[in-house]
């Protein structure tokens, strides 16, 4: 029996049942974005600046839903998983076009792909790495996999599988996939992607222009093709305050990433709309759950019974006041946001005070010991975070002292195991829990996010998740790998917040999803 | 002619300055904290692809080996390729620098704008309120960060009033001029205090000389004496500390540009920082010890035109 998942594409059904409506068209919306694009490239893209923004470009063959919690029909208009779950067959849409209005078929779909598994080229592979063949017959699609795979359909909707165009990557400047894939994006012409939007102006580190892809498939309210925009303008400014100041000013109609403590004032502005959108963020602390210290000292948080006493102390309500102005809430997902698939909804240690100092001394922690918290330096944030742990710590006997350090110095702590505590945070990148479960948990992938802990259990849980189709029994691994990880608490789990976006009232339409992409095909700015 | 050789001979001593900053930048890059291979490729990265990019950067390779070829290399004009940008870091530096070479001609001129004048009025006023009211506000000014000064001009004279732009840089000489004038101004109000007391100080100090007196004692009318004089003499110690304020102005750009989105060589300078960017850091690093050698062989030559005690062998 083969097991239909979905039937026709989201958008083009709703192309002819959508009766036609005015629809406000053309008009530039200008962002200011925190940080630049350096190469918006499906298989190349690492860093979110980059990743959030291939979905504008490029489209994939599948996509998440709106809210992030199912996958729907992308440039496949329908797709079907064999009862072995070995095999997934995608119907291409007919009259598909790129940017410049050559036909894409089934080549670009298969050279895409095979990009996108290609282990010696972008750091995504492993994503595909249960793919043994891709084949075309016409415009069918054939994915065949080694081993059944849950999350193949998840990971057909992720940035690095979107589609290229095959003729113009070939014809591109440079000696090696890389080269070829810089020289376009530096060219910013319409070509290489199908996406409802294309590069046409780029300046490093400064600004960069989408426009419109005139033969995007996807329609509108109005029945014509989407976007409503002719253009989106960014501006890159790294500084919060002057990128309100740009939106307050009326030099731009949007700002990414605005400061939870600004939320307030912006919401009371009447020409702002402040949106908060949901995010799969989480904002959490590895913990150094080693023997000893790096440098060989004792330990005092490698007992369990420490790091669960830490994180019973932590007010996590009262630290969602202090840094996100009440925008958060606590975590109840040990290994993921509580918006995510497969969460579990748990008492994740709230504020026991008496609990916390129980379990210190039965862990017989002297008063004065020293536990040092790695932050980020120059972020608020951080430093709100470790003002409030100090004091929240205290009781405990807990001296916590702060070590601040920039972003690159931290990562190359986090890998070392240099660290007690640290600052961090995640947002996925798959519209599946996978991904952030093995980066927090499976120990043998940066023994579990630097912690050093490790669970026969939940790895070999972890392992059989990845191949269990059916979606009952794996929730339930997944249920279960949760309550471990709760219990052995190798983090301090502290909160989920959502994305903060301010948009001017004449902006409509613009969505950031939970897993961060900012979509602008269906945003219109009132003229 | 002994000016010229005056000038090939600090240019000439300018080589060995140059190869002590690539040693000196080059080791002080090596020894932040942080690996560049997780700059690029963020946390998330295997170890695998970690290890492939240190070897694909050379970083794998000895210290001695690394040096010898940026040092080569750079002797050649290439300074190598950016690891962010993912292009030459010449050409990132040739994009940038004009729009911080106006930002900083136009801080200094506003800074002598501002405080020539006014160094003036409270010399020549000394101890009375005129003097008073210009020392107290320029000692604001001095102690106020400049980030600080900035975000003020911003929200008023931008966000408020809307008389400036936000951010940004413009196309041509009048619309960088339009785009530049607050983040110049900001710098220039920080940098004209230091002027303005100095100037102020040696005008005073001139006005009690000698010559001065026996000026005024011949009957010399006063404009004549405050122009061939005072002025000049007084100058000539501000011009120094104008060369080491440019100096300084060089690094203020970090700052100046971050929050005023200028898309100049300072902030490409903390975002390379950031990044672990090498090459970038290094070029940008060897651009602004060539830029300052340059201001200062300047300073000294234009020190020497005014004062004939300290003419040039």
């Amino acid at each position: 029996m083969t097991r239909t998942l979905m039937a026709a594409a989201l958008a083009a059904t709703t192309a002819l049942v959508t009766p036609v409506v005015a629809q406000e068209r053309g008009g530039t919306l200008n962002f200011a974005r925190y940080d630049g694009s350096r190469l918006i490239d499906p298989i190349y893209a690492d860093r979110n600046p980059d990743i959030w923004m291939v979905g504008s470009l490029f489209d994939t063959l599948l996509r998440s839903s709106d809210d992030g919690k199912s996958i729907v029909g992308g440039l496949a208009e329908g797709f079907e998983v064999s009862e072995d779950g070995k095999t997934v067959t995608l119907m291409l849409q007919s009259g598909l076009k790129f940017a410049d209005g050559s036909a894409l078929e089934a080549d670009d779909v298969l050279f895409s792909l095979d990009r996108a598994r290609n282990g010696d080229l972008g750091p995504w592979s492993g994503m595909l790495g249960s793919v043994s063949d891709v084949t075309a017959d016409g415009s069918t699609i054939t994915v065949s996999l080694s081993q059944p795979d849950p999350t193949i359909l998840s990971m057909l909707a992720t940035f690095n599988t979107a589609i290229v165009n095959k003729d113009v990557f070939e014809a591109a400047e440079g000696a090696t996939d890389q080269e070829k894939s810089a020289a376009i994006f530096a060219t910013a012409s319409a070509g290489v992607g199908s996406g409802a939007f294309y590069v046409c102006g780029f300046e490093q580190g400064a600004s960069m222009d989408f426009c419109a892809n005139e033969h995007h498939w996807e329609m509108g309210a109005d029945g014509k093709s989407l976007p409503y925009l002719d253009k989106v303008h960014f501006d890159i400014i790294p500084d919060d305050a002057t990128r309100i100041l740009k939106l307050q000013a009326g030099e731009v109609d949007a700002v990414e990433f605005v400061p939870f403590s600004r939320v307030a004032e912006l919401d009371a502005d009447p020409a702002i709309n402040m949106n908060l959108y949901p995010s799969t963020r989480i904002i959490y602390s590895p913990i150094n759950t080693r023997e000893s210290r790096a440098d060989g000292s004792a330990n005092p948080l490698k007992d369990v019974r420490v790091r669960q006493a830490i994180n019973y102390a932590t007010n996590k309500d009262a630290l969602i006041g202090l840094v996100l102005q009440g925008a958060g809430q606590p975590m109840t997902a040990p290994l993921m946001s509580s918006s995510t698939r497969l969460a579990s909804k748990l008492d994740l240690y709230s504020y026991d005070m008496n609990k916390a100092k129980a379990l210190v001394k039965e862990a017989g922690i002297e008063a004065g010991t020293k536990v040092i918290l790695t932050t980020l330096a120059g972020s608020s944030d951080d430093a709100t975070i470790f003002a409030a742990l100090q004091q929240m710590w205290a009781p405990l006997g807990i001296d916590l002292v702060v070590e601040q350090v920039d972003g690159a110095t931290r990562g190359a702590k986090n890998r070392s195991g240099e660290f007690d505590i640290h600052t961090y945070g995640w947002v996925d990148d798959v519209n599946d829990p996978s991904q952030v479960t093995g980066w927090l948990g499976y120990s043998p992938v940066r023994s579990a996010v630097g912690t050093g802990w490790e669970s026969a259990k939940f790895n070999e849980l972890f392992e059989a998740s990845g191949k269990e189709m059916d979606q009952a029994a794996r929730a339930q691994q997944y249920a279960e790998m949760q309550d471990i990880y709760a219990e052995a608490a190798p983090l301090l789990f502290m909160y989920e917040t959502p994305f903060a976006v301010a948009v001017s009232t004449a902006v409509d339409g613009y969505v950031q999803t939970p897993l961060g992409a900012n979509i602008f095909s269906r945003a219109t700015v009132s003229k | 002619m002994a000016g010229l050789q005056y000038v090939l001979k600090r240019l000439a001593l300018m080589v060995p300055t140059f190869v002590l900053v690539m040693i000196i930048i080059f080791l002080l890059v090596r020894l932040l904290p942080g690996d560049p291979a997780i700059a690029i490729a963020g946390d998330k990265a295997s170890d695998a692809d970690l290890a492939a990019i240190r070897e694909k950067l050379g970083l794998n390779d000895p210290l001695l080996v690394q040096f010898w070829l940026f040092f080569t290399n750079t002797l050649q004009g290439d300074l190598g390729r950016s690891i962010m940008m993912r292009t030459s870091v010449s050409s990132v530096i040739i994009e940038r620098l004009p729009t911080t070479g106006f930002l900083a001609l136009l801080a200094v001129t506003l800074s002598l704008l501002i405080a020539g004048p006014l160094a003036f009025v409270a010399a020549l006023n000394r101890g009375k309120w005129p003097d008073t009211v210009i020392r107290t506000l320029f000692q604001v000014g001095l102690s106020m960060p400049v980030f600080y000064i900035g975000l003020i001009l911003l929200t008023f004279l931008a966000a408020q009033l809307r008389w400036f732009p936000v951010g940004g840089s413009g196309d041509d000489f009048f619309g960088q001029l339009y785009y530049l004038f607050l983040p110049s101004m900001t710098v220039a109000l920080y940098t004209s205090a230091i002027i303005m007391r100095n100037l102020r100080a040696s005008i005073i100090e001139v006005l009690d000389a000698e010559y001065v007196q026996f000026a005024r004692a011949k009957g010399l009318p006063n404009r004549l004496i405050l122009g061939r004089h005072v002025l000049r003499n007084a100058l000539i110690s501000t011009i120094t500390l104008l060369g080491l304020s440019i100096g300084n102005l060089m690094s203020g750009t970090l700052v100046t540009e971050t929050v005023f989105a200028v898309p100049g060589l300072g902030r490409l300078m903390l975002e390379a920082i950031f990044a672990r960017d090498y090459p970038l850091i290094q070029g940008l690093t060897l651009t602004f010890a060539i830029l300052v050698s340059i201001v200062f062989l300047l300073t000294d030559l234009f020190q020497s035109l005014l004062d004939p005690r300290m003419r040039l062998t």
